[in-house]
């Protein structure tokens, strides 16, 4: 289908310190694709620079063939975005917010109303949409900032840690409505601290860490690279370690050279396990 | 033209809302400052002047209004532009949509200049009651119109530039406050030395007040004054432009 966005060389500095240090990636019209990586790591950032709030120091981007150097407002026609932090109005209702939003998108005025209840209703939202922005709970801030985000019908979608603060079921609710957008054809752009989530849903992944990108491609492939076998064991001095391994057999003759009291299992490796390893915060000197 | 109207109109949608529900609050507070310098300067100092207390309401009532354009304005527009910016966020959503960066800077200045000539009105009704001599045009209205275009625009400058809340209460009482006094809102800017009247005319506040004052008393206008008001806007929008542009705030 061809490439949707595309980040050339993207660097950025705050006051000499580099946030972000150099990211080339590309990514897939139609996919999901996750973006993880440590607290502090530069997946905000990126995606603010991405999405034409922040001026990169350096480096080129192209969002729907539109390059953010020359055609900025024709970028930001193909894009919504949820931000990490809530960023409504708040002295203004979850209506108005939302319907504001939609006007600055330049809907149609007779879709507003209809599209607005449709997605209240998907959210929960209705008993809240006469509410100022500062009566509602943390979560109905994001669920608020989720349907303004969606409300245009944008081509690519940028969710940045869009269930912080969701409750379980609202979660769930969130990754089914992410399905169910991406099968009707919207790109989604996304990041999030659970990882089993991302692994689950996203078609690739790349793993941020300190500014760079440290691992990237499907799930699947990822967790091949480091070996598909972990044996989890704990150490002499009883701490959790993993390691792992191509296949189950090589698994298994490791754990019968461990001592005999040593609490072990062997389970399927997992991204998460990528995760801490290209992240450096393994458990213990993982890898092959 | 009509695309920049239509997309002003959208980005101030959000503020138009908050406007419409507060009016009476809004107003009753950027009313306060101008009615008080207007009874205690009109009727306080006025009536020890030799002009006696009629000469010198009628001087002061234009200055009033040139200042309600200033007050009305500015530190509305400021600080809704730093709060939305720093603590509400809601600035990012606006530099996400599809939206030309001239008609942000517009949309942002249209609750301030709302704001501005109602005030402005409130006041000059109040001033035909009290001196039924004065004079009111269209192009007082212009001017008022103007004007509070110009000082939204500061407005937009400062909120954007303030990193904030500090500088921009600092930027307010080393600019702002004693521009609405010096700039020719309560006295006679010719009666001061020569060196601080030229201080005085490179401020932008003295020349609506001047032309303002011209139309309202009957005198020629003043169209230099005119002039330096829309360089004054031009150069604000400008700048607001540019920043907003480069998304360097
Ligand atoms: N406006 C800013 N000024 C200075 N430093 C900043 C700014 N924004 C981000 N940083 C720094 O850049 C780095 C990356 O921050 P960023 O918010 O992108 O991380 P993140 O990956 O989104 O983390 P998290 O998972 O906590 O959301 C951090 O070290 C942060 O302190
Ligand atoms: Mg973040």
């Amino acid at each position: 289908m061809g490439t949707i966005i595309k980040a050339e060389g993207l660097k950025k500095s705050f006051d000499g310190f580099e946030a972000v240090k150099g990211i080339d990636m590309e990514v897939e019209a139609g996919e999901i694709f996750g973006f993880l990586g440590p607290n502090g790591a530069g997946k905000t950032t990126s995606i603010r620079m991405l999405t034409t709030m922040v001026r990169p120091t350096s480096g080129k981007i192209i969002i729907n063939g539109f390059s953010l150097d020359k055609d900025l407002t024709e970028a930001k026609a193909s894009i919504g975005v949820c931000q990490q932090h809530i960023s409504l109005d708040k002295d203004i209702t979850v209506r108005q917010n939302i319907k504001h939003h939609a006007i600055l998108h330049k809907m149609p005025a007779k879709e507003i109303g209809p599209r607005m209840g449709e997605l209240s209703e998907l959210m929960g939202l209705g008993p809240h949409m006469d509410k100022k922005v500062t009566e509602l709970s943390g979560g109905w801030k994001r669920k608020t900032s989720i349907v303004c985000s969606i409300m245009h019908r944008p081509k690519i979608l940028f969710l940045d840690e869009p269930t912080a603060g969701l409750d379980t079921k609202s979660r769930h609710m969130l990754w089914d409505m992410i399905r169910e957008l991406n099968r009707s054809g919207t790109t989604i752009f996304l990041t999030t601290h659970y990882i089993e989530e991302a692994e689950d849903l996203c078609g690739r992944v790349a793993i941020l860490n300190q500014g760079t990108i440290v691992a990237l491609g499907s799930p699947k492939e990822l967790c091949d690279s480091i070996g598909y076998i972990t044996v989890e064991y704990s150490g002499d001095d009883g701490k959790k370690s993993m390691r792992q391994f191509p296949d189950r057999q090589s698994g298994k003759e490791f754990m019968a050279k461990l001592k005999e009291d040593t609490a072990m299992s062997l389970r399927k490796t997992t991204l998460e396990d990528v995760f801490l390893i290209a992240t450096g915060e393994e458990y213990s000197e993982g890898g092959v | 033209m009509p695309r920049i109207l239509d997309e002003s109109y959208r980005v101030a949608w959000g503020d138009l809302c908050y406007f419409k529900e507060n009016a009476p609050t809004i107003l009753i507070s950027c009313l306060i400052g101008p009615l008080l310098y207007l009874v205690a300067f009109g009727y306080g100092i006025g009536s020890g002047m030799e002009s006696g207390i009629d000469g010198y309401i009628r001087f002061i009532i234009p200055g009033v209004i040139s200042m309600a354009t200033l007050s009305a304005t500015f530190s509305f527009i400021s600080s809704k532009i730093l709060i939305q910016k720093l603590f509400y966020a809601s600035f990012d959503e606006l530099m996400l949509c599809p939206i030309r960066p001239s008609s942000v800077v517009l949309g942002k200045t249209l609750v301030g200049i709302l704001r501005g000539i109602c005030s402005c009105a409130i006041i000059l009704a109040i001033g035909v009651l009290i001196s039924p001599g004065i004079k009111v045009t269209a192009f007082l209205f212009l001017l008022v119109f103007i004007s509070s275009l110009t000082f939204s625009l500061l407005g937009i400058l400062a909120g954007l530039l303030a990193k904030k809340h500090n500088s921009l209460t600092v930027f307010s009482s080393l600019v702002i406050v004693p521009m609405t006094f010096f700039c020719g809102t309560i006295f006679d800017v010719s009666n001061v030395p020569a060196i601080l009247g030229y201080a005085i005319y490179a401020l932008p506040l003295t020349h609506p007040t001047e032309a303002i004052r011209a139309v309202m008393l009957d005198l020629p206008i003043p169209w230099l004054s005119v002039a330096a008001i829309c360089v004054y806007c031009i150069l604000f929008f400008v700048l607001d432009y540019c920043i907003i542009k480069r998304r360097s705030f």
